[in-house]
């Protein structure tokens, strides 16, 4: 039996629309002035039954069932379009309500798989709790437990991970501000400033840019802390299962679930400022859309944390152990060293000949940007420092970044290719780097190791290869041996032990035991 | 699954053919642009086009040998190495448990010089895809059909 949307989204869906057209309104009416306001009025009736009728049979002509194999969607107004989703292949769950969903006491359900960037099926809008409801059934689904018999076989008790004080919090908003916008603000101010105040005597900005820049970091910090507090606020982790769930949002809401068993890797976050006040953030990756698509940066599944429980939490996901990090040789480093030199000659260079071409006296010679060569080796150095891969038991872990280091954990299990690479510059040193590609889609790097003696690196590939098919084996000895396991219950019932079959579930679909 | 020898496969030779004529587009391109810019500040054109072009097409008859030179692949007991790169060098390993399906494209001058390229596709979101031109039709096909036995052997259950 199919179900259908809550008719609270006919109206809902109404406003949206037009608001989309509203702009057109605004232009309409100031354009026409005051004699044609008849037939602008005219016009808007027409356009605001149409889109009633649209949205209505756009609600009406949606239905959704969840069947035995399937969450199946049936939609669209003019061209019908019926979609089959197999619950295995389901990767996040999210369920999102902003403040006038939550007046009307609606919220929208996303439901992504690792096909295509896109969401895979978006319900506009379900009943809040019928959405809740619809989501604890799709992870039923995706467990294999059916809706009447064998529900409370898996005791699905939810064991809260963290949640966020009032103290990370705010925190978050101190640690969220990019730190490289203000250290680019506070070099080029007193670079620019001067000549600014040459140009407009009457106030005198030299001495006002230390204002000017507390000012402004002042603002960036508020503005930094507010959005943490709007998109963090009561944030919590749970698990449940072989599911995470997590909740967020002060104005708008954001729940979901973030399956274990799909996750690709595991991202440890800790920017300069997190790492001097002993905090992380983690991110979870799966092969569907971000967790909570949000805009990119604030994707984490723990925005941050103590650095100690960020790596506990990271464990309980992804268990890699304590990683003690392969460094590059020390040749890397001469070559970030060149490379940033040549950058700093670069900049000085079309710095020399913009001032050039626009006839514009700078108070001091663009060749004192020359002095940026004394930090090329502090700068080489701190990123050489920072660079580091380990490969674990179970993981390829792998470790980059100074302003914001990023310490990515990846399965050997989620690897999809493994590439060796030398650039000429590199084999001039004897040097090559190993990218490691998994089915995560966020927009970061992949991880690697970068840089590394070039033996080692042709030596580090083969690991990875080879450790990819011993884990394909595991894999594959477990699932036969639970599928074996079924096979020889012959009353058929679905055995209960759920530890060891994780992958049980993706596989026993589609070769199903006779 | 027997172990098979990691045998080097090189390319069709007619692949220097269509690299060439792309580089060779390239120099007359870049010619096209000398010229102009000759044209604007010392009101030549053919001079700096030419040498350009000469320059260009050289280059790129010297680079279309070397990559030629560099690129081999082999099918592997688990998986499809690939290597090639003239400047940058990249060995790729795509396991057969990855490849999600393999296409066999054909662009139009390898159709006049007779050849394909195999696509392989993974879920992998950076460079996901990787090819291999300059084969005969025959041999992509087996390469394709190849593949693809061996990528269902691999019993590719969970792709991502």
């Amino acid at each position: 039996m199919p179900s259908k949307l809550d008719p609270l989204s006919v109206p809902y869906r109404v406003g949206v629309s037009l608001s989309r057209f509203g702009w057109l309104l605004v232009v309409g009416t100031v354009s026409a002035g005051t004699q044609r306001l008849p037939l602008l009025v005219g016009l808007f009736g027409v356009v605001l039954l149409a889109t009633l009728a649209y949205q209505v049979a756009y609600v009406r002509r949606f239905s959704y069932e969840l069947t035995a194999d399937t969450f199946d969607v049936y939609s669209g107004v003019f061209s019908r379009r019926s979609r089959e989703i197999p619950y295995h292949r389901i990767q996040n769950v999210d369920v999102t309500r902003n403040v006038v969903q939550r007046a009307l006491g609606i919220a929208e359900l996303a439901i992504e798989t690792a096909g295509g960037g896109e969401t895979e099926a978006t319900l506009q809008y379900l009943d809040a709790d019928t959405a809740d409801e619809l989501r604890a059934a799709l992870s039923r689904r995706k467990r294999g437990e059916t809706e009447d018999g064998a529900t409370e076989q898996t005791a699905r008790e939810r064991e809260a991970l963290f949640s966020i004080t009032t103290r990370e919090l705010l925190l978050l908003g101190v640690v969220g501000l990019d730190l490289r916008l203000l250290s680019f603000v506070a070099v080029t101010l007193p670079v620019v400033l001067p000549s600014v105040s040459e140009a407009t005597p009457l106030f005198d900005l030299f001495r006002v840019a230390p204002f000017l820049l507390a000012g402004l970091a002042v603002l960036a910090l508020a503005a930094s802390m507010v959005q943490a507090v709007v998109s963090y606020y009561g944030f919590e982790l749970h698990r449940e299962g072989d599911e995470l769930g997590y909740r967020r949002g002060l104005a708008k809401e954001y729940s979901g679930t973030i399956p274990l068993d799909k996750v690709q890797s595991v991202v440890l976050t800790e920017n300069m400022l997190a790492r001097r006040l002993g905090y992380a953030s983690v991110a979870i990756e799966t092969a569907g859309y971000s967790p909570s698509g949000d805009s990119a940066g604030s994707q984490s599944a723990v925005p941050l944390a103590e650095r100690d429980h960020a790596y506990a939490l990271a464990q309980e996901v992804e268990a890699f152990g304590d990683p003690t990090f392969d460094r590059p040789p020390k040749r890397a480093r001469t070559r970030y060293a060149v490379r940033y030199a040549l950058a700093v000659l670069v900049v000085t260079g079309v710095a020399t000949a913009a001032v050039r071409l626009v006839e514009f006296t700078s108070p001091v010679p663009t060749a004192t940007l020359l002095a940026g060569l004394v930090l090329v080796p502090v700068a080489a150095h701190l990123r050489w420092a920072n660079l580091g891969y380990a490969v674990e038991e179970d993981h390829f872990v792998a470790r980059a970044g100074f302003w914001s280091r990023r310490t990515q954990v990846v399965p050997f299990y989620r690897t999809q290719t493994i590439a060796e690479q030398a650039t000429i510059f590199q084999r001039r040193r004897d040097l090559a780097s190993v990218v490691v590609d998994t089915a995560g889609t966020h927009g970061w790097s992949a991880p690697s190791a970068p840089d590394i003696d070039a033996r080692r690196a042709s030596d580090l590939r083969e690991t990875l290869e080879a450790r990819l098919q011993a884990a394909l084996r595991a894999r594959r000895d477990t699932v036969e041996s639970a599928v074996q396991r079924i096979d020889s219950d012959t009353s058929g019932e679905v055995d209960s032990d759920t530890p060891d079959d994780r992958g049980g579930h993706d596989h026993g679909d589609e070769r199903p035991p006779e | 699954m027997t172990t098979e020898t990691p045998d080097r496969q090189t390319l069709d030779s007619g692949v220097r053919i269509v690299w060439g004529v792309g580089s060779l587009v390239g120099a007359v391109v870049l010619a096209g642009i000398a010229g102009a810019v000759g044209f604007a500040t010392v009101e030549r054109i053919l001079r700096p086009a030419g040498v350009t072009f000469l320059v260009a097409a050289v280059l790129g008859v010297v680079y279309t040998l070397a990559r030629y030179r560099a690129w081999w692949y082999a099918v592997e007991a688990d998986s499809l190495h690939l290597s090639r790169g003239v400047l940058t060098y990249v060995h790729t390993v795509v396991p057969f448990v990855r490849v999600q399906h393999v296409d066999v494209s054909r662009g139009p001058l390898e159709r006049a010089l007779g050849l394909s390229s195999v696509v392989v596709y993974t879920a992998g979101s950076r460079g996901a895809d990787v090819t291999i031109p300059g084969l005969t039709p025959e041999r992509a096909d087996r390469l394709q059909q190849r593949l693809k036995r061996l990528a269902i052997a691999a019993e590719g259950e969970d792709a991502v």
